[in-house]
């Protein structure tokens, strides 16, 4: 159990206030980094713009080959619907029933 | 306090392929980060490459700054929460004893004990690298408590208020870090 001694406060604050100066923050950025930063800061905005067109792209295709599955499913659908059934047909044709 | 600057005509302009905007932008930000990132990451952590890490999130999220408080309260808060994430990577130090400061280090912790004279700017640097060495050994969270406490001189409502913590917490916690550092100083003392 710790016992309660303002003695290692005190030491911990004149610790801190010692090195306060080197907590600091800079008023101007150093040399060089502005221009870096702006570089890569490009240089995502780019990446990200690539990403979007590319996600825009394939989000168009999956869209698009979805449309056309649909339309093929409810195409072949349609027409087994307008079709007799096997048996039915070959009584027909065994009649000679004209299909209307 | 923030020197005048349209964040909303910086943002645009950045939009549209400005440069000139997000200098504005990293120019009126830099100071602010810089002072974070000094008082809640150790001296010898990557400073610079922190700073761009937090800009780059800045700008990612800009769209998110709804302009209802100070920008610098966004930007603070993001790069507080960066800074923690980072600590959170480190390892936490189980203990500091006499044999793993340096020498300088050593000197450092008797001119605290004496109370000696105003530092000057290499004797502060060993200072820090001694409270560094004292704070690897608490949580992120409680290191940037007891800094935001003993050497921002921030209120427990201030804490309270960009923390979400309650006020009762804080002051446990509080409690808890006093008695944790005081027992660090003791054991250095002992283990002379």
């Amino acid at each position: 159990m710790n016992t309660h001694n303002p003695a290692e406060d005190q030491k911990w604050h004149a610790l801190l206030m010692r090195s306060t100066p080197t907590f600091a923050g800079e008023a101007t950025p150093p040399f060089g980094f502005l221009t870096s930063t702006l570089a890569r800061l490009k240089a995502e905005k780019r990446e990200r713009d690539l990403l979007e067109r590319i996600g825009l792209r394939a989000l168009f295709s999956s869209l698009a080959v979805l449309v056309a599955v649909v339309g093929f499913s409810i195409g072949i659908q349609l027409q087994d619907r307008l079709d007799f059934d096997p048996a039915i047909k070959s009584l027909i044709m065994a009649d000679d029933v004209p299909i209307s | 306090m923030d020197a005048p600057i349209d964040v909303a005509d910086c943002l645009r302009r950045w939009k549209q392929g400005d440069e000139s905007a997000a200098e504005e932008l990293i120019v009126h930000l830099h100071p602010i980060i810089s002072r974070i990132v000094r008082t809640h990451l150790p001296r010898r952590d990557h400073e610079d490459d922190v700073i761009q890490e937090i800009l780059m999130k800045i700008f990612s999220r800009l769209h998110q700054y709804k302009g209802d408080a100070p920008m610098s309260h966004w930007v603070s808060r993001l790069a507080l929460t960066t800074c923690l994430d980072r600590l959170r990577a480190q390892k936490i130090r189980p203990e500091v004893r006499w044999t793993d400061l340096t020498p300088e280090e050593s000197t450092a912790f008797d001119a605290a004990w004496l109370g000696s004279t105003t530092p000057d700017a290499t004797e502060a640097i060993h200072a820090r690298d001694l409270v560094d060495k004292l704070l690897s050994t608490l949580s992120p969270s409680d290191r940037s408590l007891i800094l935001l406490v003993d050497l921002e001189g921030r209120s427990l409502e201030e804490i309270a208020q960009s923390t979400g913590w309650g006020i009762s917490k804080i002051k446990m916690r509080l409690f808890r870090v006093r008695a944790q550092l005081r027992k660090m100083i003791q054991n250095l003392e002992q283990s002379k």
